[in-house]
């Protein structure tokens, strides 16, 4: 099996871009939470972490 | 996102999902026992609403003899197993003495666990010293002041600990302590991390 070349630093520059989108997502989740009452956002949280006691 | 904050405590009303309902129960048998602690790292994000999952919540908990630890292990044996070991000299020689975490989870499930340690440290003290009482859904747990714990995943450094120190940072923008997290990002040596990630 032939293996592909692999540009490494192309690799980490996507590492990177999708690291930043994480922390982007993140500011728009905390402001959707702060936006919300507590109701709705934690029976997302609740549906996601499962609530099995 | 409502959330009452007193002197030296914030009152939170929400949906319990399965880390709130062990944090609770946990919390509430360290209690009874008259163990000091305090809930640190990525439950303390969860808590407050982050979306993402963990199979364990850690705690440190004030230094203890042999005599304050068995005492603790019969009292949690009722509800609570130790996953590590069930022999209590070992697991106070081998795991508490030795700073290798403890865990416990209900009897019969091995997840979600509770991950111990005692405070063997000048910051691990300062936490407990200055832990902050979180009453959810009417019900008291201890929790790292959240500047402490914004320093300190920066200083982990992995992406998870930077998402979980953005989002807390973005939850308490305004409540925060500048002048608090400003000491432990130097400590820490973070400040650049802080520039860089959550600025």
């Amino acid at each position: 099996m032939r293996i592909p070349k692999i540009n490494l630093k192309e690799l980490r520059k996507m590492k990177e871009k999708n690291f930043q989108e994480r922390l982007e997502f993140i500011d728009a989740y905390a402001r959707w939470v702060k936006s919300q009452p507590n109701r709705k956002w934690s029976s997302r949280q609740k549906d996601i972490i499962g609530s099995r006691d | 996102m409502e959330m009452h904050f007193r002197k030296n405590s914030i009152e939170l009303e929400k949906e319990l999902n399965m880390l709130d309902r062990l944090a609770i129960d946990f919390s509430s048998e360290m209690e009874r026992l008259g163990v000091k602690n305090a809930i640190v790292s990525g439950y303390v994000s969860i808590l407050f609403g982050r979306n993402r999952g963990s199979e364990d919540i850690d705690m440190l908990t004030e230094s203890m003899d042999f005599q304050k630890f068995m005492s603790l292990w019969k009292g949690l044996e009722k509800k609570f197993e130790c996953l590590n070991t069930s022999n209590p000299e070992t697991a106070f020689n081998d795991y508490i003495n030795a700073r290798i975490p403890l865990r416990f989870s209900k009897r019969g499930e091995f997840v979600p666990n509770m991950e111990i340690k005692t405070a063997k440290n000048r910051l691990e003290s300062w936490v407990i010293e200055n832990r902050k009482t979180v009453v959810l859904n009417g019900r008291q747990i201890h929790v790292s002041p959240i500047e402490v714990q914004i320093a300190f995943k920066l200083f982990l450094g992995s992406e998870k600990d930077i998402e979980d120190a953005r989002y807390l940072y973005s939850i308490f923008r305004e409540r925060i302590n500048e002048s608090v997290l400003g000491k432990f990002l130097k400590k820490l040596r973070v400040e650049s991390y802080f520039r860089r990630y959550l600025k």
